[in-house]
């Protein structure tokens, strides 16, 4: 037998708890829907569908190595654009778990995008190369906003994809920086594209999206 | 009123942002590609147009959804309803200053590389059809990307429409398989798409119009349509508005695939280029008049002007063979450079040297260079090693009777004058390849002159070398 009074007590701490974890899922859900996170998703596996769909083909010689990057291009670009939030300045004066929420987030959609171009038949040059594309993103939002931050992953896959047709027409772009144009397994390239993405994801988790009005 | 709607809407387009972007990707992409060729207009006109069109497609896409996409993100569009312009003007009119900031840029960056080409000699006049299709194609995109951010307004519209004409682009050019494909309607394509970039092509004779003339049908007919688009649905206008905006669609549309159908009829013509019959004029296909630039050496060595850049690596090349061989019978009297012709097959596109390599009448040697043949671009020093051992060793084999059949004397005397004594197999035939190119050049040409009748009867053995 439970005393009156300890049940009542366990009755409400567990009510509490309940309450607790449910305010953080719902906070958790307003974040991830106020930044068009769904939406994002969609793309995502909208991308990775695509390129399921372009591998039942044989593309000649760079098109086989452009076509995934484009894919990857069309998930960073997502994620980029699902940094920026509705609120702008009053959100940054709610509390201390708004970095952990925007870290979360795109951690999250990163790992969905990366395991759905797993998934579709991508490899893992193709997420190294995600990965930085990301970090450019990311960096991109915070500096321009994220509505336009697509624009980062945008230019850099064009230059990306250059690099790649540079490796059958001189002069070659063999810069690390340019990391979609080096190998699998390079190491200059992953740690470039490491770099990126730590350095964009860090600054996103600190200082957010940047507002502006478009 | 329109005017100072466009000036407001040029003031706050946020296609001034992307500028640097795109100013940074043409160098990267197209300048400096570019500026790596030799500068011969032809090869750097044309890879320009695919060039800038890749760089530039994408982002004015994506801002010109961005731009579409406003009202709606906004959620301004009922309340806009109000105002005095109906809203396909105004959208019109947004369309119209993205354009302009596209085109602006554009220039500027083609302005750049024609200058700096025109700056390094090039022959000729600049090719213009290459950037007229490169700049016609700016407005199809900016409507493409408008209709699609006025219809599904989302923040997302903008990256996913950019990406997806990027992903278009690539596909398209990925089907252009054979020179009778709608594909090559494409504003990527300036020069037969499988050919690649080739310095053959369009200097002997002229760039032919007939492509660019169905691509510029093709982007206005999309242009109009995409546009049209964009004045359907309700809210755009009145009826009257909406059923011109129909109207300007379908006519857009038929403009499109007539375009596009009458590329499915172009064949690759014996100059390399893509003729269209429908759009064909037989007078483009003289030969452009020309003088040639020549060295002055004891045989004048002749090249089309547009390749005096290899003028002095292909003397250094021939000139040790035309000085021991000049004057002897079967010599050439001039090398001059021959054009290239084209054929389609089904393995692809066959390059050769358009005519003889021998013109008789007076005895002249036609020069095919190695960078006017498809493939990757060579160094001068690769051209001149090339030119030595391909038109050097017809020269010599013409004066010595060399032909399929050499005997080990005549394969000495051939590695001897080429300066490759090393390449001969036959043993004895080196050391005697390596005795006789160790003559000073007047003793080497004195021996030849003797000896030339035994050597081309065949009846001249290795042991009779120097």
């Amino acid at each position: 037998m439970t005393p009156p009074g300890q049940s009542r007590a366990r009755r409400g701490s567990a009510r509490w708890w309940r309450g607790a974890g449910g305010g953080a899922a719902r906070l958790v859900w307003l974040h991830v829907v106020g930044r068009r996170v769904p939406a994002a998703l969609a793309v995502i596996l909208a991308c990775a569908a695509g390129l399921r769909v372009a591998l039942l083909w044989q593309w000649k010689d760079y098109g086989a190595l452009q076509l995934p990057l484009l894919f990857e291009t069309g998930c960073a670009a997502a994620i980029a654009v699902a940094a920026a939030g509705p609120f702008g300045e009053p959100e940054r004066a709610t509390g201390g778990r708004l970095p952990w929420l925007r870290l979360g987030t795109a951690l999250a959609l990163t790992a969905v995008a990366a395991g759905a171009l797993l998934a579709a038949g991508g490899t893992l040059r193709g997420v190294r190369d995600l990965a930085g594309l990301v970090g450019v993103g990311l960096l991109c939002a915070v500096l321009l906003g994220g509505a336009p931050a697509w624009a980062g992953p945008l230019g850099y896959a064009m230059a990306g994809v250059y690099a790649l047709y540079t490796q059958w027409h001189a002069p070659a772009l063999t810069t690390p920086w340019i990391w979609p144009g080096r190998p699998a397994g390079d190491v200059g390239g992953a740690v470039c594209a490491a770099l990126v993405f730590a350095a964009g994801t860090a600054l996103f988790t600190w200082r957010g999206a940047r507002d502006v009005s478009t | 009123m329109t005017a100072r709607l466009l000036r407001l809407e040029l003031r706050r387009n946020a296609m001034v942002w992307m500028l640097p972007l795109l100013g940074l990707l043409f160098w990267l992409v197209a300048f400096r590609r570019g500026v790596a060729y030799p500068p011969l207009w032809n090869i750097r006109a044309t890879s320009m147009q695919t060039a800038a069109v890749s760089v530039f497609a994408p982002s004015v896409v994506g801002v010109a959804a961005w731009i579409g996409s406003r009202e709606g993100r906004h959620g301004m569009t009922g309340l806009l309803t109000s105002t005095a312009r109906p809203r396909w003007a105004r959208q019109v009119v947004a369309w119209a200053a993205t354009t302009c900031w596209a085109l602006l840029a554009y220039l500027v960056c083609v302005g750049v590389l024609y200058g700096v080409t025109a700056a390094q000699g090039a022959w000729g006049g600049p090719l213009w059809w290459p950037a007229i299709v490169g700049a016609a194609s700016l407005p199809a995109f900016a409507a493409a990307g408008f209709a699609a951010g006025a219809l599904r307004p989302s923040r997302l519209t903008a990256p996913v429409a950019a990406v997806g004409v990027f992903l278009a682009l690539q596909l398209t050019v990925q089907l252009i398989h054979g020179d009778r494909s709608h594909w090559q309607i494409s504003p990527l394509v300036a020069n037969p798409w499988n050919l690649g970039a080739d310095q053959g092509v369009a200097t002997f004779y002229r760039y032919l119009p007939d492509l660019p003339i169905a691509q510029l049908l093709f982007l206005a007919g999309c242009t109009a349509a995409l546009l049209g688009v964009v004045g359907l649905p309700a809210g755009s206008g009145g009826p009257w508005l909406r059923r011109s905006a129909a109207a300007v669609t379908a006519a857009g549309l038929l403009a499109a695939g007539s375009a596009a159908a009458l590329a499915g009829t172009a064949r690759i013509d014996p100059h390399g280029m893509v003729a269209i019959p429908v759009l064909h004029r037989a007078a483009d296909d003289r030969p452009v008049p020309y003088t040639p630039i020549c060295a002055g050496t004891p045989v004048p060595v002749c090249l089309h002007p547009a390749y005096a850049v290899y003028l002095p690596a292909a003397v250094e090349a021939l000139a040790p063979v035309l000085g021991a061989v000049a004057g002897l019978p079967g010599a050439p009297v001039r090398v001059t450079q021959a054009a290239t012709t084209y054929r389609s097959g089904p393995g692809g596109i066959g390059v050769a040297r358009a005519g003889e390599a021998w013109s008789r009448t007076p005895t002249e040697y036609r020069l095919l260079l190695p960078s006017q043949l498809p493939g990757r671009t060579l160094t001068l020093e690769q051209v001149a090693a090339a030119v030595r051992a391909d038109a050097g060793r017809d020269i010599v084999a013409s004066v010595i009777g060399a032909a399929r059949d050499a005997t080990p004397a005549q394969d000495a005397v051939v590695a001897a004058l080429l300066g490759t004594p090393a390449s001969v197999t036959d043993p004895d035939a080196a050391a005697a390849a390596q005795r006789l190119a160790a003559l000073p050049p007047d003793a080497r040409r004195a021996w030849l002159a003797d000896h030339l009748d035994a050597l081309r009867a065949g009846t001249l053995t290795v042991e009779q070398l120097p």
